[in-house]
């Protein structure tokens, strides 16, 4: 009976190690899927403000000397 | 406008990707492989949408050629771009994968090698890019290269069937079981994938136009 019992413990000890390292890799491939997706929102919104710097410094630079955007907003009045 | 309705679908993208994981944890254990055979929701998806991407590409590298319109090359660009980071992710979760199933991160069969490959060349076709100054030769050399990285992909799909590979049959066209009532959350959890890929690729392309105006933008400060 005694050995029995031992025998039981030793199962659902193995179960239990078993679950947790399922459970640890699972967890491990969705942080990985979803730090792989994050990142490369992340890589997409600093290249986006990166371009759009470029391009307002660009347009400044081709803007005739002496114009202002409100000059440009109106420039018929 | 434009902007608005792409934050809109990504938003709606990742919130059915954080609630399947919610779903999956539901889900009881696969008899075999236990609690790990839950990463199919991640690892197939994220495999079916890079390979949608590919395909994308190659038909768009193909349009390039032969009307040379330079909007076909941007969406080659883009699609390849984010079918990258979906073949890295399935590359990724399926290593993780083969760690608890098969006791190894990493074999070089064919289907695991022929991904590989097909990573490999795709960043590659990146780096012709980067390397390329004159923009109708980079496009046409780039549109060139995207058609010949195709051929990988029907080996990669295929590869499971031509050769004995580590890597088990298809679960979904190979006499696989999957379990019928997992299907809406697999296909809910494609859904997601896809649409995120569509946002992202989409993303991607209006950077493309960003970087054609700064183009125009510089050509005119060199004449000026």
């Amino acid at each position: 009976m005694y050995a029995l019992l031992l025998q039981t413990a030793d199962d659902v000890a193995r179960e239990i190690a078993r679950l947790q390292h399922g459970y640890e890799f699972l967890s491990y491939g969705l942080i990985v899927a979803w730090l792989i997706l994050v990142g490369y929102v992340l890589i997409m919104v600093a290249r986006e403000r990166k371009l759009k710097r470029e391009i307002a410094s660009l347009k400044a630079m081709l803007e005739p000397p002496g114009a202002t955007s409100a000059s440009r907003q109106s420039p018929a009045r | 406008m434009r902007d608005k309705v792409l934050f809109f679908v990504g938003a709606i993208a990742f919130a059915l990707l954080l609630r399947d994981i919610l779903v999956i944890a539901g889900l009881p254990e696969e008899r075999n492989q236990g609690i790990i055979f839950k990463i199919i929701f991640f690892h197939v998806p994220m495999a079916i949408t890079a390979l949608t991407c590919a395909l994308v590409a190659f038909g768009a590298s193909v349009a390039f050629l032969v009307t040379k319109n330079f909007k076909a090359d941007a969406l080659a660009v883009s699609v390849t771009e984010t079918g990258l980071a979906f073949l890295a992710g399935n590359l990724i979760t399926g290593s993780i994968w083969g760690r608890v199933a098969w006791g190894i991160w990493w074999t070089w069969d064919a289907r695991l090698t022929s991904a590989l490959v097909c990573w490999l060349l795709y960043a590659g076709y990146l780096m012709l890019r980067r390397a390329i100054e004159e923009p109708t030769q980079r496009a046409t050399f780039a549109a060139v290269f995207s058609i010949f990285a195709f051929i990988d992909v029907p080996i990669v799909i295929f590869s499971i069937k031509w050769w004995r590979t580590q890597h088990p049959q298809p679960v979904f066209w190979g006499g696989g079981s999957f379990p019928a009532d997992w299907y809406p959350t697999f296909g809910l959890s494609m859904l997601s994938m896809m649409l995120l890929g569509a946002v992202l690729t989409a993303v991607r392309l209006r950077q493309e136009e960003f970087q054609r105006e700064i183009d125009g933008l510089r050509r005119m400060a060199h004449a000026l």
